[in-house]
């Protein structure tokens, strides 16, 4: 017990901590600027100064620890001189221009000296000047109002992990900068400027366009770009988004956020939104119609279709971007309205096999983790993708928790973690399998088998390991394996993240299954990485032919009798088809009728001539989204949605937390998904209407108990992580399958010729930082940072195919040809070349074909050999 | 494709940074080292020195921007130092300034447009009783006046 005394206040602590704590904690203020609860302490700007009796100086209460006894005074006249004197200080250069600083309402060095004084400065000298710096396209420095409180740097370093801006200079003519002095090139999360207590580092986006004080209003939501599910503040002032951002104390992110959720707001007001329903007519031309003429027509089409053709010629797609509520209503239009199981998303190409083979191995709910629990974590290990890229939330968990003392193991290219791994494991680009079999079964045999799943402990025993010639072939050191062995041997509460390239390959099985063992021998925790916000979701929703709300089985018959009660029918017994069964069906002809919600397929799915020729041939296309997109341009019914920054509702993260979404503002013309597919299925026969999302999620509860207890007022309170109080059901299912076990890895000879420049390289796919799918390829903001699309190539191979950084080059591949420029990346290998599916026209996903892996039903990438790459005149 | 510059940089590194317990302690002579083979601390000695410490890039540029006495900017093939304190300056290094600047277009903390010299204005070498003073590179000179300052000058090129 500590017994301090501040301000004649008793205080009694447990545990040991800063005087300004142990004040906050007692309801004391205390100012402060350069301190920040996320941060280090730093104690530069002197403005805690406090009186601790037997001290003769003042001492910065914000790295002064409490000691029993200590008497603390914080507001004598001493302090306040103090403080006073301190702020004089910091306005001898701090320009006093806020009535043009964005900053001023919100500033805490305005607050203070309008509380402490200093209203009149002494010095006469003139004040330092340091021009405004314009040319980072979204973070505008002016470093004359920096007072160099480091708090951004601090956030860099310490928190993101960028390590991208630091102090420069000394003394007076310190201030802060990024790397290049110019532009940041950095992973611009922006969380300096959320931290900066002036206005020395402010966003460009809504520059001089208002006031702090001109916010209307503040809805706290979750952001809709990737599968992390932050939480944050949306302002709004009228029909405009003036910023978002992160609370600290706040949701999953904890006072941070990425570039997509603090800068990717005004995808909303983007080009190509479309606000009105569209028909096609008989011109062939797509002309505006009113709500009630489109839907009224797609029921009626869609009716006919089932007439004609039968209900297993109807099939839905749900969408990864979309509600809890509009993915539910989805499958219910083509479920239990229409009667057909044909019914899947996008989610079946990685997230949803990768999900459902771990739970066949560990049951359900594997992947059901928290994501700030991976600071906490003694150890990191990543397959498959680069989590700061693709979840940058959880990306910074990851780094947090090397800083506190972690080992990350990164197998396949660091990327984002370089810097905070020890030792390289990066082998030859399709040959992480190699690396991973050496690693698991080092680890197994060293630390021998529990004997709890007889399962899981046969394969192992079957489990073959590469010998050291293949492994140093692969390009990674025999010796770094033994280290990383050791290291996973040490780890008790390991974090194991799969990304979605662990499954686009055909040993998807075995990596899988791989994972799943350093998971099994070492009680881990796994992670599954997913692009997009909602996939857990709609998989939990029904939005896959096996399984219905609840993610219960189809099969399941306990249940029909509630089904026909509360939804008027029971679940199609006739099996449905899943995506790609769907376009082949579409293919020769035998699926009619296609909803697709919040999806596009033929950008986003691979072998586009296959997609557009399946497309083709569906007689009726409704489309359901939010911009003009290529899908929506085949399409007989467009349906204008809202976005996720204005609707209701609910999200499931990839680790299970359901958390809910608030609509911000409204966009003029368009309409929650789910009330535009109930429109829909009321002219179908649907009895049951809905006011609000509202309304559907309290259907949602009484169709699976798993949401029984879990209403919109709980999730307002607090997210809820899987079962959300209530029951799952199904549980282990028994034996599974994995592929290429046994076989000993000793022919690994293409992937090694393709690194040693004998080959052609491989395409591969980038899942950059600053996108996530097309959606974000509509904010400004972000294509101001990445706005043209790029080959990714090391320069031993720009070198072979003679072309230098910037040149226009033409990649030609079995499937097609595609233009963009080249840029060169140092850290490359040289086997492989990688593109973004971002820009209509120049998609990775285009000019690859695709199979389907036998196993676990991933989507492998097929054809991305590359045959050529050439030089083309601009 | 690794030059010579990199290697100097990188072998210094490795030599180093045994004798330090942590290997952000060799990034101050490792800048000194950089400085030597770049002439200054460029952005590519920054980017070299952070490769192979695992500083980042812009820690190491804070440091080097930290201490008044690493090349911050390019520097001619000769620095020219030249004293102005009070003596010095009652002694005639004004006008020794002003020559400069006419015969060499140099300003203090330039550089020559032709890269020999730089020009840097420094405090009291102590040379108070022999002034004006002014060091080239590490030599010394003193008693300078406006014929003898080309004449040693002359023999830097």
């Amino acid at each position: 017990m500590i017994k301090v005394n501040i301000d004649g206040q008793e205080i009694t602590l447990e545990k040991p901590m800063t005087i300004l704590a142990a004040a906050q904690r007692a309801g004391i203020k205390i100012p402060t600027l350069c301190y920040d609860k996320q941060l280090e302490p730093f104690g530069g700007c002197r403005l805690c100064l406090v009186e601790i009796e037997r001290v003769p100086k003042l001492m910065a209460s914000c790295t002064v620890n409490v000691t029993d006894g200590m008497v603390v005074r914080t507001q004598t006249e001493k302090v306040k001189k103090a403080r006073k004197a301190q702020l004089e200080f910091l306005l001898i250069n701090h320009p006093l221009d806020c009535p043009v600083c964005d900053k001023a309402g919100e500033c805490d060095l305005q607050d203070l000296v309008a509380q402490y004084g200093a209203h009149e400065g002494r010095f006469l000298e003139g004040k330092r000047k340091h021009p405004e710096s314009f040319r980072d396209p979204i973070i505008v420095r002016n470093m004359e109002r920096c007072i160099t409180c480091t708090r951004c740097v601090r956030m860099c370093d310490g928190v993101q992990g960028a390590f991208a801006i630091t102090v420069t200079g000394r003394g007076n003519h310190s201030f802060v900068e990024p790397f290049t002095g110019g532009e940041y090139k950095c992973e611009y999360c922006g969380n300096c400027l959320t931290v900066c207590p002036v206005g020395a580092i402010m966003s460009k986006l809504h520059r001089h366009s208002y006031r702090p004080w001109y916010v209307e209003k503040e809805i706290k939501t979750i952001c809709g770009f990737c599968a992390v599910g932050c939480t944050l503040i949306a302002q709004t002032r009228g029909k405009d988004i003036i910023r978002t951002m992160p609370k600290h104390g706040l949701g999953i992110n904890d006072g941070i956020l990425c570039v997509r959720g603090r800068f990717g707001y005004d995808y909303r007001s983007g080009e190509g939104r479309i606000t009105t329903p569209l028909i096609r007519k008989d011109s062939g031309e797509l002309e505006p119609a009113s709500w009630e003429t489109a839907i009224d027509y797609a029921a009626r089409r869609l009716a006919d279709i089932k007439e004609r053709h039968g209900v297993a010629s109807i099939g839905g797609i749900g969408s990864g971007r979309c509600t809890n509520e509009d993915n539910y209503m989805l499958q219910k239009l083509i479920r239990y309205v229409i009667g057909s199981n044909n019914m899947d998303s996008s989610a079946r190409f990685a997230f949803a096999p990768a999900q459902k083979y771990l739970e066949r191995m560990f049951g359900q709910g594997v992947t059901a983790n928290l994501i700030p629990g991976i600071a906490n974590a003694d150890g990191v290990i990543v397959f498959g993708g680069d989590p700061t890229a693709i979840n940058p939330i959880l990306g910074v968990q990851c780094r947090i928790a090397r800083r506190k003392g972690a080992k990350v193991i990164v197998i396949g290219a660091p990327a984002g973690l370089k810097g905070f791994v020890d030792y390289k494991l990066e082998p030859v680009v399709g040959c992480e399998e190699v690396v991973l079999r050496a690693i698991v079964k080092g680890v197994v045999d060293k630390k021998g088998l529990s004997g709890e799943n007889a399962y899981i402990e046969n394969k192992i025993k079957k489990l073959m390991s590469p010998d050291d010639e293949t492994i140093e072939r692969v390009g990674v050191a025999v010796a770094d394996i033994a280290k990383a062995v050791d290291n996973i041997l040490k780890m008790k509460s390991p974090v194991v993240v799969i990304g979605p390239e662990a499954v686009h390959t055909s040993s998807a099985s075995l990596n899988l299954f791989l994972l799943g063992v350093i998971n099994y021998v070492l009680n881990g925790r796994i992670f599954l990485l997913s692009e997009k916000a909602n996939y857990q979701g709609l998989l939990d929703m029904g939005c896959a032919p096996d399984v219905v709300p609840g993610g219960r089985p189809i099969e399941l018959d306990i249940i029909e009798h509630k089904f026909q009660d509360l939804l008027g029918s029971k679940t199609p017994e006739e099996h449905g088809m899943n995506l790609y069964e769907m376009i082949d069906a579409a293919k020769n002809g035998k699926l009619k009728a296609l909803y697709v919600m919040g999806d596009n397929p033929l950008f986003n799915y691979p072998d586009r001539e296959h997609i557009e020729d399946a497309f083709n041939k569906i007689d009726f296309l409704i489309v359901q989204d939010i911009s003009l997109n290529d899908t929506v341009k085949m399409a007989d019914v467009v349906f204008p949605a809202n976005s996720w920054l204005e609707k209701d509702g609910t999200f499931i993260n990839l680790g299970r937390s359901l958390q809910r979404l608030r609509k911000a503002l409204s966009m003029d013309g368009c309409w929650d998904d789910w009330k535009i597919v109930a429109e829909v299925a009321k002219k179908l026969g649907m009895k049951k209407s809905y006011e609000s999302s509202k309304d559907v999620w309290e259907e949602i509860r009484k169709v699976s108990p798993l949401y029984r207890d879990v209403d919109y007022v709980g999730l307002d309170e607090q997210a809820l992580t899987w079962p959300y109080m209530g029951e799952p059901i199904r549980g282990l299912e028994g034996d599974f399958k994995v592929e290429g076990l046994e076989q000993v890895l000793g022919n690994v000879a293409k992937g090694s010729d393709g690194f040693m420049g004998l080959t052609n390289p491989v395409l591969m796919l980038e899942r950059p930082l600053f996108h996530s799918g097309s959606m974000s390829g509509m904010s400004k903001a972000l294509l101001s940072i990445y706005g043209a699309p790029y080959f990714k190539i090391s320069k031993t191979l720009a070198l072979r195919y003679g072309f230098k950084e910037g040149d226009k080059v033409r990649v030609i591949m079995e499937k097609g040809e595609i233009d963009a420029s080249a840029q060169i990346d140092v850290n490359m290998q040289d086997g492989v070349v990688y593109l973004s599916n971002i820009f209509e026209g120049v998609g990775y996903m285009g000019v690859v074909g695709y199979k389907v892996d036998a196993v676990v039903g991933s989507l492998v990438i097929t054809n991305n050999n590359i045959v050529d790459i050439v030089r083309v005149e601009d | 494709m690794e030059n010579n510059n990199v290697k100097t940089i990188r072998d210094f590194i490795e030599r180093e940074k045994k004798s330090y317990a942590s290997i952000e302690s060799t990034v101050i002579p490792a800048l000194h080292e950089a400085e030597g083979v770049y002439g200054w601390i460029s952005p590519e000695a920054i980017e070299d020195i952070s490769n192979y410490t695992g500083v980042s890039k812009a820690k190491i540029k804070g440091t080097a921007t930290f201490y008044a006495m690493y090349k911050n900017k390019p520097m001619g093939r000769h620095l020219i130092q030249l004293c102005t304190n009070v003596v010095c300056m009652v002694m005639g290094s004004e006008s020794l300034l002003s020559l400069l600047n006419e015969r060499y277009e140099l300003e203090p903390g330039g550089m020559t447009s032709d890269g020999r010299f730089s020009l840097v204005i420094m405090e009291c070498i102590g040379a108070c009783g022999t002034a004006p003073a002014m060091l080239v590179d590490a030599d010394y000179y003193d008693n300078l006046n406006e014929k003898n300052i080309f004449e040693i000058l002359d023999k830097y090129q």
